[in-house]
């Protein structure tokens, strides 16, 4: 294994990576905010990139402006959702949320097929380049959106430590009784971290869909990759799906280019199973009955 | 009056006996009823495949888990028939007993660290474990035959009897169908059943009791995956053809949608649940996606106006004619009274 191709395993280790964690992160907002599985999170990422393709490769217009309008449109897309289906069933066993989000699953990627039709296409760069350090190849546009995944991640640090809806989210995933005693409205919360969640992974779409390709199908992979992360960080934990997002990366980047990605997702899956029977809620996560 | 006509008469033929009975009797004339019709047969084996596996999986949901492993047991069984069928020669017989006991001793072995994980985690560590049986299944191409899987996979002949007529076929589904019903229904009954409720409302009071609850949760896992390893045997001779696709996380989750259709709280529900989707999915069949597009509005639409699922429509008919106040009973032990998710 030379140093360049070590270099480049990295590269590409940190980049999946960053947008593992704007993924899983999302998921676990969700998770830790009103403690349903949204199980279809990898549809709404499938949906922010189909958004972002159509408005950039298909109607031609900025794709900044895009990136920012796929969030927007998904943001309220999610919040409606858990006004519409996930409310009525809040308090209720999980399993039900669970059905929801399954039959979500079934709608938006049948949906997807028919709307978007299954042929893989892709979201054209924003910027052309490259430099070579270490013998590595690093182009201008996987930095980028390392970069931007880096900013989002930060700006939602910012946002629950220290605005005032982010110290709100974060009481009511504490102990929602005490946190609607101190005058907090839990059902506002509930849907503002739904289409914050919701967001977050449009816009891991909008970048992924930019840097590899965009299929109706690639939403189940991402909710497969996303709930690997999620449970080996812990639910309802910030930093673990950043740990557990860059664990998942460096695994996928580094197995999948010396060995296949078959054995990347055993060795995914073996990890997972192990981390659990030691530490049952994850690395960083309690324990939610 | 001595002590046995005593026994017999506490042993009569009550209602549900006589309801078991008639269905089977159905079921027997079915073929006939319908002029052995190829296509519709085929749809009654995957109507019994599907009511093998919902059924042992609310088995698992009896003590509050959902095992998104189910499929992955289902596969080894066909697997090891298969292998057994192919390498060995061995017909079906062996096939599905060796199935079930490589299935129950997998499934023991993992449930021992897999039960230490609770509630949500115990859903997703399960599924990883479906899934690296799934891959596994996968990534040795030499011994499993890879994503291309394994053929020729031909159904038993017992004496003059050929399984390969579809017929005979149904009957043998149907055999394996009411045995794991009847397990499944007569486990639930006992005290055993009770057991596993008990700790599905409430599992630190039921061992505060005395009762071994690691114990009770490993038996049910290792009961239910040996039982859809059987099922997965049947289907592998059936289909003469498996490869690691078709027991994946999908399979799972469609049986999950079974039992929350049909209904969590009795034996019946899965059965009522595979019986109707199955159906209305092979209806669908022609619109090709927006089958599926259909299944999630009626799973959603399920949830949330018939939250008891298919089993509670008698009961709320009952209620609606006779103008009784709501049960509020059944949805609390469903939701589990004792605290599972927080309010």
């Amino acid at each position: 294994m030379t140093l360049q191709l070590t270099v480049q395993m990295a590269i590409t280790g940190v980049t999946l990576g960053l947008i593992y964690g704007l993924i899983a992160i999302g998921l676990t907002l969700i998770f830790g905010v009103m403690r349903i599985i949204q199980y279809a999170h990898g549809e709404i990422y499938m949906l922010g990139a189909y958004f972002l393709y159509y408005w950039f490769d298909k109607w031609h217009l900025p794709y900044w402006a895009g990136f920012v309008m796929s969030a927007v449109v998904i943001f309220f897309f999610g919040a409606g959702l858990q006004l519409l289906l996930f409310r009525p069933l809040h308090g209720k066993d999980m399993l039900y949320s669970l059905a929801v989000s399954l039959a979500l699953i079934f709608i938006i990627s049948s949906a997807g097929i028919i709307a978007f039709g299954a042929v893989i296409r892709g979201i054209s760069s924003f910027v052309t380049g490259q430099i070579r350090i270490a013998g590595a190849e690093w182009t201008f546009e996987r930095m980028v959106i390392a970069g931007i995944s880096l900013v989002l991640i930060i700006a939602l640090w910012f946002l629950l430590q220290r605005t005032k809806i982010g110290l709100a989210m974060r009481a009511v995933a504490e102990d929602p009784e005490t946190s609607s005693l101190q005058g907090i409205n839990n059902r506002r919360i509930h849907w503002v971290a739904m289409g914050l969640g919701s967001a977050l992974s449009a816009m891991a779409g909008c970048l992924m869909g930019t840097l590899m390709f965009i299929v109706p199908s690639m939403g189940f992979l991402a909710t497969i990759k996303a709930f690997m992360i999620v449970i080996m960080g812990g639910l309802g934990s910030v930093p673990g799906a950043l740990v557990g997002g860059f664990v998942i990366g460096f695994i996928d980047s580094f197995l999948t280019t010396l060995a296949t990605s078959e054995l990347a997702y055993i060795i995914g899956f073996v990890t997972i199973f192990v981390i659990l029977v030691f530490k049952p809620s994850g690395l960083f996560g309690q324990a939610w009955e | 009056m001595n002590e046995k006509s005593k026994t017999l008469l506490r042993n009569r033929p009550s209602l549900v006996v006589l309801l078991w009975l008639a269905g089977i009797a159905l079921l027997l004339a079915f073929p006939f009823l319908i002029n052995q019709e190829r296509y519709i047969l085929h749809v009654a084996i995957v109507v019994f495949f599907n009511i093998c596996l919902a059924t042992s999986m609310w088995l698992i949901w009896s003590l509050g888990f959902v095992s998104f492993a189910h499929a992955g047991f289902m596969g080894i069984g066909a697997y090891t028939s298969a292998l057994f069928f192919l390498r060995l020669g061995l017909p079906l017989w062996f096939g599905v007993i060796a199935g079930a006991l490589v299935g129950a001793l997998i499934a023991m072995v993992v449930s021992l660290p897999l039960m230490r994980t609770r509630a949500v985690y115990f859903f997703m560590a399960s599924w990883a474990v479906g899934e690296v049986i799934k891959r596994i299944f996968a990534y040795y191409r030499g011994f499993f035959g890879g994503w291309e899987g394994l053929f020729r996979i031909m159904p038993p002949k017992l004496g003059p009897l050929d399984f390969a007529n579809r017929t005979a076929y149904y009957y043998l589904a149907m055999v394996l169908m009411v045995l794991i019903v009847l397990v499944v229904y007569r486990l639930n009954k006992t005290r055993t059943g009770w057991i596993f409720w008990s700790i599905h409302e409430a599992e630190v009071l039921s061992s505060h009791v005395g009762i071994h609850a690691l114990k009770y949760k490993v038996a049910a896992f290792t009961i239910a995956s040996a039982l859809a390893a059987m099922t997965g045997a049947l289907y592998a001779h059936y289909h003469t053809y498996i490869n690691p696709k078709s027991f994946d996380i999908w399979t799972s989750e469609f049986a999950l949608v079974h039992i929350i259709v049909g209904g969590l709280s009795t034996a019946a529900g899965p059965v009522l649940g595979a019986v109707f989707l199955t159906i209305i999915d092979e209806l669908l069949r022609p619109t090709e996606f927006y089958r599926i597009v259909i299944f999630g509005v009626i799973l959603i639409l399920t949830v949330l106006f018939l939250p008891g699922g298919l089993e509670s429509i008698p009961k709320r008919l009952r209620l609606r004619l006779w103008k009784l106040p709501e049960d509020k009973d059944t949805q609390k032990s469903i939701a589990g009274a004792f605290g599972k998710g927080r309010k």
